[in-house]
Parts: structure tokens; C-alpha cells; sequence
């Protein structure tokens, strides 16, 4: 049995190119049993998602055959020349689809390295296909540890650890200060896209309450009935800077909009613990002198980057560790399959065997005399099976050892050579 | 009794490598083994303490060897209180190298069991060990708030000069700190309260007089000031953050100078 693999990634095939390979869901069940039906296919399996696009097989053929009729199923399906896919499909087989599937749900061959949506939608597919009822024992084997594996990634490499955007970040940060945001308050100053945004995030990370304060009041009653939050004036924001714990500032604004001094008053009220101020506005919007007052802790857009570009260089070391854990559960499982792929090759090695003994025992059935019932259907019940299976367990125990070597084939030549008296 | 120590002070030893190393880099190591050597040498450190009492026929709580042992067992306690509230990992490693040193002093201390008290009274008999035993306690609650503080200090700082190293990653967060100070400390407050008490009472049972205007007795009176002033500032101005951590470093630091300055000058026990 091989295992074969055609796709496109965001690494090798622009957007446009992705967005006219990319299986809708709808379509998705009889893209499968249409697949499965082309020679020589056993089983299959599509990822499709907005980055990728993956077609998975088990073939009893040659991988030539294989990916040939993977790829031509690709271009009839979406009606495209072969030609215009040049250089944009990458096809992998045996161990190296095994890598390739290992990584892609491990979130390695990710466009950021570690984000979490790949394994979800990996297991969507493996789902979709199993409805479909496009997957049989190889796949099935392969997808369960292809799951496993990249579980295991998860927690024993810091690949997905710390936050790699701006607003993720900023979250951090805030739970670095708080630790439960749930009675937190935000002050949104500035209610401009970005702002929104990573006030969104914060608010996606349990903060209590918001409250938004923008030069045009209208748009910031616009986003505190979004978010359920309250909106005060402009000119009145430091009478409500006591009750935030979180302030984010994104307005565009020349210059600064909450002043160090202002702060520094308006803050004297204030008896609870740190407060957390966020600028990401360009040109900064928060006097950095703010930065030395006492409880507060002040991040401008610089900040947050360098963070960001901090986590992705820890990532991508991490990456590498789970390369080598990689590299072990692709060997390890390679070695699973083809112990698995000596079925057919012990039922004929026992075929053979059968065969002989229970020739053997018809040509010298008269010289064993008269036999009761009872001693015939013992000789064929018991004694010629038990026989059998004594003679073939060292032959099945070196096939073993020949498959996890990768020379099953031989070992079978080699027994059937033994065996066969013809 | 000296392997007991040996185990104590190895099982310890692997805490103390096994916490600062956690804190220091990446990836969890020797979880598992750090985890089992604390079980152990806990198990040793009590064995220990209840074989003293059988021997003695009284409160391991007489003299420099038994007293820097129940405070360590008294810390370790309290640290896995902490772990088990706060589920800071981080808490271990400011604790247990004073763990350590307090069982390693435990350790080398003469094993002099020295003169029996004669007790007037049975009540007298129950009030020194629980006054001796309540302060020991509070001691190790503080030293967990100073544990916090310093925490705090350090999450603070990490902060404020934007290093994102290990160490911000694996310390708790500044809220937690906090909490973990306030609390200790009001646990602490509470255990000196009672184990200042359990002084009184028993000097007043004893010699007919509480307040002895000794040093240990003024010592003891200014820390507990010390506390209640911090606590109701925490309390009722709200006061937190910085200031509040720092109060617990100095508060402690001033406990401990007041420990040092009983054992110059001399204590009744």
C-alpha cells in the first residue's frame, strides 16, 4: 500500500491560484466519492482550506500512478489544463506525504507558524471524508497519528506559545498585569478600525466592561452599543481614566492626547493597583513620559512589535524541535505500516503451508488405517491448523522483521522459494 | 536521626535546583522527580519532628536545632497553601533556598534537647509550645508575603523596562503577587495575634504580668504594628501595587531583624 499526496500551499501558489483549486463545503462530499472512484485510489482525503489545499491517497499501485490520477482529478474537478498548475503543486509520497501531513497539522508549513485553526480543520476533513466514507484502515491509521503527532507538538514544543499579533500581545500583556480580566474596564480612546480591534481582542479575553471616548461622539456610541459599553466625551475622559484598568489609545492625532501631567492627577484618585495604557497610535498618542509613573505600565506600537517579532523568532526555534519529533514519528509510523502490510503475505505463507500438510495427509490417508469420526475431524480441526500455525510462526516473525526493514517483498520471495515445492 | 537529615536536606536540595532551574528556563524539567523528592523529604522532615517529640516527650520547639526545622516544615507548608491557592510555581523558588538553609542549619545544629521547662500548670504547658509555634508560622506566612514582593518587584521591573525574558513568562502575574501578599500577610497577622496572645497569657500565668517591656516584647509589638497598619492601609485606602509589595519586603526585613535581636539578646525560651 502507498501513501500519496498532491497540494498546493500558500508557500507555493498565489491566492487567486488557491482560491480556484479550494473544494467548497458543499461540494466537498461529492468531490470525495468521485475521487475515490478513480484509479487506482483505496481511500482518500481533502483539506481545503483558504491557505491550502491537499489531496490525500492510499493506493495499492505504484505512486506514479497515484499522484497521476490525483493530479488529473484536481484539474478536471476545478477544469483546468495540467499545464496551468506547473510549478504550483508539490506531490509527495510514502514517508515524505507522511512528513508533509505530520507538518501541516502541526502547524509548521503554517503562514504563522503555530497558529491552532489547521488541526481543527484537519480533523473537519478527516470527518468530512469519514461521512463520505472515503477511508478505510491505511488512512485511517495515518490520520489518527497524524492527529496524536500534532497534539504532541503542541505540548511539548513551544511552537504555539506566546502570541504573534498585536492584539494577541496586548492581551498578554494585560494578563501579565491582571491575571483575570473579568472585573477589568477598558478605556478605548480613539475609536478608529484598529482601536476597535484590539479592544475586540480584550474583550474576547473576558474584560468587564468598556467604555469609549472618541473626538466625533457619534462613532463612539456607535462602537459602546457594539460592545455593550458606555461612551463619554471627548473633553471628559480624564474623569473616567480612574476607573480603567486598561487604556488603549488610537486616534490619529499629531500629537499626544493623554498627557503625562492630566495623568498623573486624574490617576491620584485611582486606589486600585496598575493600570495598563496601549498606544497604537502612529505618530504616538501618549506621552511616554507616563511610562515612570508609579502602577503604570505604558506600550506603544513598537513595543508590541518587537514582542510580536520576539515570539515568532521563539517559534520558529521551537519549529525546529518539533522538526526531530517529526522526523522520529514519521520513521515510527512507516515502520507500523508496513509491519501492517504483511496481512496478504501471512495468509499465504499459512495458504501455502495448509496446502502441503493437508496434501500430505490425503496421499497417506489409507496407510493410517480405519479412523473413527471423531479421529478424522481431529486430525482436520485441530492437528493440521496447529501444525500449521507452529511451522509458520518463525517464517511470520521474520517477515516482521523484514517489513520494519523495508524488504518485505524479498522475505516473501525467499519463503515462498522455502515452501514451494513445485 | 542524622540520615533523616541527610534525606530532608537532599530531597530539598533537588527542590531548590528543580524550581530555580523551572524559573529560569524554558521548558519544564524534573517535574516529576522534584515533585517525589519534595514528598519525601516532607515525609522525613515530619518523621523527624514526631520522633523528636516522642524522645523529648514535649513540642519539637526548644532551641535553635527545632526551631529552624519546624520553621522550615512550617514554610514548606505554607508554600504548598500558596501553590494549591495561586497555583504559582514560580512562589518555590524564593522559598526554598531559605527552606533549605533553615533545614541545613536544623541539620548541624548540637542536637541539645536542653533543660526541661518546669511548668506551674498544665495551661502553661499548652500555651508556651502554641505561643512559640503560632509566631514560628506567622514568620513562614510573612515570608511568603516578602516571597510575593519580591515577585512583584522583579514582574514589576520586567515590565516597566520591557524585557520579555523567561523569567516574565514564568512568573505570575502582578495581580497574582499581590494577592498571594495580601494574603499571607493577613494569615500571618492573624497567627502573631494569637500566638502574641498565647505570650501574654502565658507570661501572666507564669510571672503575674503581661508586658515585660523585654525586647523581644517591644520587637514583637512594632512588627505587629507594623502589620496592622499595612493590612488597613491595604484594606481601607485601597493601597496596592508597588507600594504594597515593597511594604511587605521591608516589613519582613524588619521581622527578621527583630529575630536576630532576640537571639542576641537573649529569650526566655
Amino acid at each position: 500500500m502507498n501513501i500519496v499526496l498532491v497540494g498546493l500551499s500558500h508557500k507555493t501558489a498565489p491566492l487567486e491560484m488557491r482560491e480556484r483549486l479550494a473544494f467548497a463545503e458543499a461540494l466537498l462530499p461529492g468531490a470525495l466519492s468521485t475521487l475515490v472512484d478513480q484509479e487506482p485510489l483505496d481511500e482518500c482525503l481533502i483539506v481545503s482550506t483558504c491557505n491550502r489545499v491537499e489531496l490525500l491517497a492510499s493506493t495499492p499501485a505504484g505512486v506514479d500512478r497515484g499522484v497521476e490520477s490525483l493530479t488529473g482529478f484536481l484539474c478536471g474537478f476545478h477544469k483546468l489544463q495540467p499545464t496551468d498548475l506547473n510549478g504550483h503543486l508539490y506531490e509527495h509520497a510514502d514517508a515524505h506525504a507522511i512528513k508533509h501531513l505530520f507538518r501541516v497539522a502541526s502547524s509548521l508549513d503554517s503562514m504563522i507558524v503555530g497558529e491552532s485553526q489547521i488541526l481543527g480543520q484537519v480533523k473537519e476533513a478527516y470527518q468530512q471524508a469519514i461521512d463520505a466514507g472515503t477511508i478505510g484502515r491505511t488512512l485511517s491509521q495515518l490520520m489518527h497519528r497524524t492527529i496524536s503527532v500534532a497534539k504532541r507538538i503542541r505540548t511539548e514544543t513551544g511552537v504555539a506559545q506566546n502570541p504573534v499579533s498585536v492584539s494577541s500581545v496586548a492581551v498578554e500583556l494585560a494578563r501579565k498585569i491582571f491575571e483575570d480580566l473579568t472585573d477589568k474596564t477598558v478605556l478605548l480612546v480613539g475609536a478608529g478600525e484598529m482601536g476597535e480591534l484590539a479592544a475586540r481582542s480584550l474583550i474576547d479575553a473576558g474584560t468587564n466592561k468598556l467604555i469609549v471616548t472618541n473626538r466625533t461622539a457619534e462613532r463612539a456610541e456607535l462602537i459602546a452599543v457594539k460592545y455593550k459599553g458606555g461612551a463619554v466625551n471627548f473633553e471628559a475622559f480624564y474623569d473616567v481614566l480612574p476607573s480603567a484598568d486598561i487604556v488603549l489609545c488610537s486616534t490619529g492625532a499629531p500629537d499626544y492626547v493623554i498627557r503625562a501631567a492630566e495623568t498623573k492627577r486624574a490617576l491620584k484618585s485611582r486606589k486600585k493597583g496598575p493600570v495598563l495604557f496601549i498606544d497604537i497610535s502612529v505618530p504616538r498618542n501618549i506621552d511616554p513620559e507616563l511610562a515612570g509613573l508609579e502602577n503604570v505600565f505604558l506600550f506603544d506600537v513598537d513595543d508590541l512589535d518587537s514582542i510580536v517579532k520576539t515570539n515568532i523568532r521563539e517559534r520558529e526555534r521551537e519549529a525546529q524541535r518539533a522538526e526531530a519529533i517529526i522526523e522520529a514519528e514519521v520513521q515510527q509510523f512507516v515502520q507500523q505500516l508496513r509491519s501492517l502490510d504483511i496481512g496478504p503475505a501471512v495468509v499465504e505463507v499459512k495458504e501455502l503451508l495448509l496446502q502441503i500438510v493437508e496434501g500430505e495427509f490425503k496421499r497417506n490417508r489409507k496407510r493410517l488405517g480405519g479412523l473413527t469420526k471423531e479421529q478424522e475431524s481431529a486430525i482436520e480441526a485441530v492437528l493440521i491448523p496447529a501444525l500449521v500455525n507452529k511451522l509458520s510462526h518463525p517464517m511470520i516473525v521474520h517477515l516482521r522483521n523484514a517489513a520494519r526493514d523495508g524488504k518485505p517483498s524479498q522475505m516473501m520471495d525467499e519463503l515462498r522459494k522455502m515452501i514451494r515445492i513445485d | 536521626m542524622e540520615t533523616l537529615w541527610i534525606i530532608i536536606l537532599v530531597g530539598y536540595a533537588i527542590c531548590v535546583a528543580q524550581s530555580i532551574f523551572a524559573l529560569t528556563t524554558k521548558r519544564p524539567v524534573m517535574r516529576r522527580t522534584a515533585l517525589g523528592a519534595l514528598a519525601i523529604a516532607l515525609g522525613a522532615h515530619t518523621a523527624w519532628l514526631l520522633l523528636r517529640g516522642i524522645r523529648t516527650g514535649r513540642c519539637p520547639l526548644v532551641g535553635t536545632q527545632e526551631m529552624s526545622a519546624f520553621l522550615s516544615f512550617g514554610l514548606v507548608l505554607s508554600t504548598l497553601i500558596a501553590y494549591r491557592w495561586f497555583h504559582a510555581n514560580a512562589l518555590k523558588a524564593f522559598i526554598f533556598p531559605i527552606v533549605f538553609v533553615l533545614a541545613a542549619i536544623a541539620a548541624v545544629s548540637p542536637d541539645t534537647p536542653g533543660r526541661p521547662t518546669e511548668f506551674g500548670s498544665t495551661l502553661q504547658s499548652v500555651l508556651l509550645p502554641a505561643h512559640v509555634a503560632l509566631l514560628l508560622l506567622a514568620y513562614a506566612s510573612f515570608f511568603v508575603a516578602f516571597g510575593a514582593g519580591v515577585m512583584y518587584i522583579i514582574q514589576e521591573r520586567e515590565l516597566k523596562h520591557k524585557r520579555f525574558g523567561t523569567v516574565f513568562y514564568k512568573l505570575p502575574s502582578l495581580d497574582t503577587c499581590d494577592a498571594i501578599s495580601s494574603r499571607a500577610m493577613a494569615i500571618g497577622f492573624v497567627l502573631m495575634t494569637l500566638g502574641i496572645v498565647g505570650g501574654l497569657w502565658y507570661s501572666y500565668s507564669r510571672y503575674h504580668v503581661y508586658w515585660q517591656a523585654g525586647p523581644l516584647e517591644i520587637f514583637s509589638a512594632v512588627t505587629w504594628l507594623l502589620y496592622l497598619i499595612i493590612i488597613q492601609s491595604r484594606i481601607n485606602a485601597g493601597w496596592g501595587g508597588r507600594a504594597a509589595a515593597l511594604a511587605s519586603i521591608l516589613s519582613f526585613i524588619i521581622v527578621i531583624c527583630s529575630l536576630i535581636g532576640v537571639r542576641f539578646l537573649g529569650h526566655a525560651f
